[in-house]
């Protein structure tokens, strides 16, 4: 059962997207929010792109425009209640799970409006208020955070969600095997969604990883499917039924989402020649891009037309530059504000850990 | 276009030179490499030359001036009209002629959609035009390569990322561009005037930092305006340094609780190491520092008191220096003449056996500004006579300043007493600075000691 | 009330009393559950609890550390047990760069209230990867508590404390002392931490010691008295926080201090509090401040070469009367 799910071939994928996209609640209101998503994280990492190309944002960012479709797709499934554990590429998992420009540019620029004031920067963007525990700047660094959160939802009687996004880079880590490992052993609603993107950092993924990922996933007894991560129906009609059973008991389960990065690693991997030709890039952002796609579908199924597209993407534009504008003027966190938020119940850690300051209960 | 000729830094920590004559007049024509003028500092003099070729004009600081480092004393013309302009006594607060900013009077920039230098790699600054693979005017489609860029770490393109036309190109090939400035501009319609040209010297706003105030080169740095300063010949005399500073025998070691009880009751470790006790010292110690006798001398001082630990006490003389001279003279017709410092170094440890009561070697050091030499027991053998140098702690400084334009002296603390001498007409005239480790009494045996010595300096020799 | 029982019993009422009181409060880790840990200090806490929230792992240390984190950061309470010191080696990106910042990273959104229950210790005849007091590692990492509890009261008060901290703590118990007896009240108490405990009041020397080595300290200082020199006894209790303040005024009293702690000399735990002492106490120091640490060896296996290599009474006792005594240090 679980292996005939993981079955995927490139030729099946329209033919499957089509049935999806049937089978699919015909809810507009959802399709213009699915669409609307995907929109929000092209301009935001457009936006993010510039900031870094012009010098105006320190340190680095990693890209996730190619791959709107997985987030949207899973996070669309979810409730603010359910958790999720994102990676270094995470800006669209953070605004696909509800997170607002303004906070996301002030974190990503280190002003105290930031998410975490200022303190997490791109790759440690966390939302608690939308179940957002965090982007990770440690490749599989939030498998077990995952897995956790799963565990305590089962503990207390909770019926929260937890999904793990992860590259497939990160499938070469062996602590997806020990949590997997329990997982499976103790049942827990947990998610694992591993985003094929082709590169394991500048490295192409068949290099790196022997066999099959869903393989390894149905070694420990979990049920593993694969899907066009391009396709944002496709994504969310499987996301739903998972999330549904895994709420039940049903879970974990592991999905790899075959998809694309169109920019390097991070931002200054400009020069990409050595590990993958323009010819793919162009292959890629040509036909299967899952923003341009979904339009079509959209302005074929009459939902939209072309010059609501249009004019979808002037205002979700319009809107990431205003907030970068925003941010850009916004103030940096005090300086006495570096100690703080070390230990919880502690409001200045320095004096704390020499015992001149009594932490809460301590 | 005319090239400054500054006052350059000719050593290290120099702030000013002093102009000691110029080597060629207003007007006259120099060839790169020629000598234009002699500059003194406080280390040497050097003649300083011209960098370009032209003719020298609006010289600004004359023979004598002293001149912060970095002034502008001078000006190489490209013609000899206007060279030969009389020197201009405050010239150098005038702002630099005829800086023409190289974007002034160029095209304005056509309005449109910005490019800018990109950064293409981590913890990168700036990136060198390469070649342009567009032309101004042309129209671009969004993904086209516009330019090559180069940075440290490889060679990339630069694509369009919108439609247009390249309206301005901003920067030329070679041209190392700071991250952020513009390199280009893409506008919407077709240009009439397309510009290109190289990277502007001076900034043109954006996202590019402002650059150094032109004007700010040229003013000069007041406060490196020499004080009016004392007498040339004493200025141009090397830096008093306190003479000889004797390296202390070494640190008694002790334990930092100890070190700060002796201090705070005024008690000296280097006792117990004199009373025969073995370092290092902890606060036990302190029981028998305290039981130790107090030394003699110490307990005789009276009177105005003793000087105390860190204060510097001062005894005076004035001496008429006619036997001194005479006696000199004297030494030298037999052919014997030893040098100043070794004679009264002789005097002095003469002076300071008769002011101690103990046997134990006495090194003195003596000498002029700058040079230094001490010498076991100097009054024990004959003034004439070689003696080696010593290697020993000196037992006291002697500063032989008759041959200098000083008079005086206001002394620092130092941890051996020292002798100053100065000379005034035919008076000499004697300083003894010491603390405690001299009491008052010793030093005014030592002092009155000497000055009987070069009154009468024939006292000495018997 | 108080009777004497065992450190490892003391842990076991700690866990079970805020087990108790608080639902959120979870265990796991391998062989924790019926097998109550090779060291049985969990022994019968399945029985009361259940298997839910008593948890036995696979081996898998950096998956139930990383997992402990998750549920920390989702409203659970876990204690993780990680059998031996010497495995958190294998849970280091988990608790140093997860649990330790993620209340940081997130600007204080996110909060990691766990424990992580592990010991210290040789001379157990457990060679050179079963042995080690490995403390100075997490203490080093900023996010992270670190309690060293030095008897069956002290284990009970701080892992009391710990299990109610909103952050991560890390606690060694001393395997040797397991079965060491001490009064423990009835009553429940807790213990602060960044407190630390003066055990014995003197005037000639302070000997700071932790966990394992305060017993070799109180031993000394017995010896030490024998002679006529008054040595106090202080034991920090948490190295994060430091109870600086207790320590600094005590040498600048005693004006001489010997820093002893299980973890290696080399860049450890006595190094730092020496130099907090040479800091804040320097003009009150008669004697260089010394360090006593475990050897800088792995841990040998044979007994005659393994009790070597940690510092005993006698050698405290010896290092002692030479400060005091004023005999020339080789620092001097």
């Amino acid at each position: 059962m679980a292996a005939q799910a993981a079955k995927k071939t490139g030729g099946s994928r329209s033919r499957k997207t089509q049935g999806a996209a049937k089978a699919a609640k015909a809810n507009t209101e959802d399709y213009l929010r699915m669409y609307r998503q995907m929109v929000k994280i092209r301009a935001f990492e457009d936006q993010a792109n510039q900031l870094y190309l012009s010098a105006k944002m320190p340190g680095l960012t990693h890209m996730y425009s190619g791959q709107e479709a997985v987030a949207v797709g899973i996070c669309e499934a979810l409730t603010d209640e359910d958790r999720i554990t994102s990676t270094h590429r995470g800006h669209g998992h953070c605004v696909a799970k509800g997170a607002e420009f303004r906070q996301m540019f002030c974190e990503l620029l280190g002003r105290e409006e930031g998410y975490c004031r200022g303190k997490g920067g791109s790759m440690h963007i966390a939302d608690q208020a939308h179940g957002n525990l965090g982007a990770n700047a440690i490749v599989g660094g939030s498998m077990g955070i995952a897995t956790g959160a799963a565990l305590s939802a089962k503990l207390q009687g909770r019926d929260f969600v937890t999904v793990c996004f992860f590259g497939d880079g990160a499938t070469a880590q062996g602590l997806w095997y020990e949590v997997m490992n329990m997982a499976a052993l103790w049942k827990l609603p947990v998610i694992y969604a591993c985003e094929n993107n082709g590169y394991s950092e500048y490295t192409k993924t068949e290099e790196i990883a022997a066999g099959s990922l869903t393989a390894r996933a149905e070694a420990f007894g979990i049920e593993a499917h694969g899907v066009d991560g391009q396709d944002v129906l496709a994504v969310n009609e499987l996301a739903q039924r998972l999330v549904e059973r895994a709420r039940h008991g049903e879970g974990p389960f592991f999905v790899e989402l075959d998809t694309y990065r169109y920019h390097g690693h991070h931002v200054g991997d400009i020069n990409r020649d050595y590990y993958r030709s323009k010819d793919e890039e162009a292959e890629w952002k040509e036909r299967r891009d899952p923003i341009v796609n979904f339009g079509k579908w959209l302005e074929a199924e009459g939902i939209l037309s072309a010059d609501d597209l249009v004019a979808i993407g002037d205002e979700i534009r319009a809107e990431a530059e205003s907030a970068v504008a925003y941010a850009l003027n916004a103030g940096y966190p005090e300086a006495g504000e570096v100690d703080m938020h070390v230990f919880a119940g502690v409001d200045h850690a320095l004096p704390y850990i020499d015992g001149y300051a009594k932490g809460a209960g301590a | 276009m005319p090239h400054e000729v500054i006052m350059p830094a000719l050593g290290m920590a120099q702030d000013s030179g002093v102009i000691v004559s110029w080597l060629k007049n207003p007007g006259d024509p120099v060839k790169t490499g020629d000598a234009l003028m002699e500059v003194e500092t406080d280390k040497a003099t050097m003649e300083v030359e011209a960098a370009h070729d032209g003719y020298l004009a609006d010289v600004r600081a004359g023979a004598g001036d002293s001149v912060p480092v970095g002034q502008i004393v001078a000006i190489i013309a490209e013609t000899a009209e206007g060279a030969g302009q009389a020197p201009s006594g405050n010239g150098a607060e005038r702002a630099a002629p005829d800086e023409t900013p190289a974007q002034a009077g160029a095209e304005a920039v056509p309005e449109g959609h910005e490019v800018i230098m990109p950064a293409l790699g981590m913890a990168q600054d700036s990136g060198i035009v390469v070649a342009w693979h567009k032309e101004a005017g042309e129209a671009v489609a969004e993904g086209d390569a516009l330019l090559e860029v180069e940075t440290d770490k490889a060679t990339m393109e630069v694509e369009a990322d919108r439609a247009g036309y390249l309206a301005a190109i901003l920067a030329e090939a070679g041209d190392d561009v700071p991250v952020g400035q513009v390199i280009a501009v893409i506008s919407a319609e077709a240009p009439g005037a397309p510009i290109r040209r190289a990277m502007a010297a001076a900034p043109q706003g954006g996202a590019t930092a402002p650059g150094p105030e032109p004007a700010a080169r040229a003013e000069p740095t007041p406060q490196t305006e020499p004080a009016p300063g004392p007498d040339p010949a004493a200025a141009a005399l090397p830096t008093p340094r306190p003479a000889a500073a004797p390296k202390p025998a070494g640190r008694v070691l002790a334990s930092p609780k100890a070190r700060r009880l002796a201090a705070e009751e005024g008690l000296d470790l280097a006792d117990l190491v004199a009373a025969g006790h073995q370092p290092p010292f902890h606060v036990a110690d302190l029981e028998t520092l305290r039981a130790l006798p107090k030394p003699a001398a110490a307990q005789a001082a009276a009177g105005a008191g003793p000087v105390g630990v860190g204060e510097v006490g001062v005894v005076s003389a004035e001496v008429d220096a006619t036997g001194f001279d005479a006696f000199r003279a004297w030494l030298q017709e037999e052919g014997t003449a030893p040098s100043s410092p070794r004679l009264l170094a002789a005097f002095a440890a003469g002076a300071l056996r008769a002011a101690r009561t103990d046997e134990a070697p006495l090194t003195v050091a003596a000498g002029t500004l700058g040079t230094t030499t001490a010498w076991d027991d100097p009054d024990r053998a004959p003034v004439s006579a070689d003696l080696p140098e010593s290697e020993a702690r000196p037992r006291l400084v002697l500063r032989d300043l008759t041959g200098t334009a000083l008079t005086g002296i206001k002394p620092a603390a130092a941890p051996v007493p020292v002798v100053t001498i100065t000379r005034r007409g035919d008076t000499l005239a004697l300083h003894l600075a010491h603390e405690a480790t001299l009491p008052d009494e010793a030093a005014l045996t030592l002092l009155s000691g000497l000055a009987d010595r070069l009154q009468e300096p024939l006292r000495h020799l018997l | 009330m108080t009777r004497e029982i065992t450190l490892s019993k003391a842990v076991n009422e700690a866990i079970a009393e805020e087990m108790r009181r608080d639902p959120a409060v979870f265990l796991m880790g391998e062989d924790v559950a019926e097998a109550g840990t090779p060291f049985k200090v969990l022994a019968g806490l399945v029985d009361e609890f259940g298997p839910d929230r008593v948890i036995d792992t696979p081996i898998s240390e950096p998956g139930f550390v990383g997992m402990a984190v998750g549920a920390a950061m989702t409203g659970s309470r876990p204690i993780v047990d990680l059998m031996f010191g010497d495995f958190l080696y294998l849970v280091m990106d988990q608790l140093c760069n997860q649990a330790a910042k993620t209340h940081y990273m997130s600007g204080g959104k996110l909060t990691v209230p766990m424990v992580l229950r592990t010991n210290l210790g040789a001379t157990r005849r457990s060679a050179a990867q079963h042995s080690q007091s490995l403390h100075a590692l997490v203490a080093h990492i900023p996010g992270l508590k670190v309690a060293m509890p030095s008897s069956a009261y002290e284990a009970k008060g701080l892992m009391k404390t710990a299990i109610r901290d909103e952050n991560p703590v890390v606690i060694f118990e001393d395997k040797l002392m397991y079965q060491d007896k001490a009064p423990v009240p009835e009553e429940e108490y807790l213990i602060p931490f960044g407190a630390a405990n003066v055990l014995r009041e003197g005037r000639d020397i302070t000997l700071v010691a932790t966990s394992s080595m305060v017993q070799v300290a109180q031993k000394a200082a017995e010896a030490l008295q024998a002679d006529g020199i008054s040595a106090e006894v202080i034991d920090p209790r948490t190295l994060v926080p430091l109870d600086e303040a207790t320590i600094v005024e005590s040498v600048r009293k005693t004006s001489r201090a010997i820093v002893i702690d299980e973890g290696h000399r080399n860049f450890g735990v006595t190094g730092e509090i020496a130099s907090r002492i040479a800091e804040k106490a320097f003009y009150h120091l008669d004697y260089p401040v010394q360090r006593m640490g475990a050897m800088d060896v792995p841990v040998p296996f044979s007994p005659a070469l393994e009790d070597l290599t940690v510092p005993t009474p006698e050698a405290v006792a010896e290092a002692a009367r030479r400060a005091v005594r004023g005999e020339v240090a080789d620092a001097a």
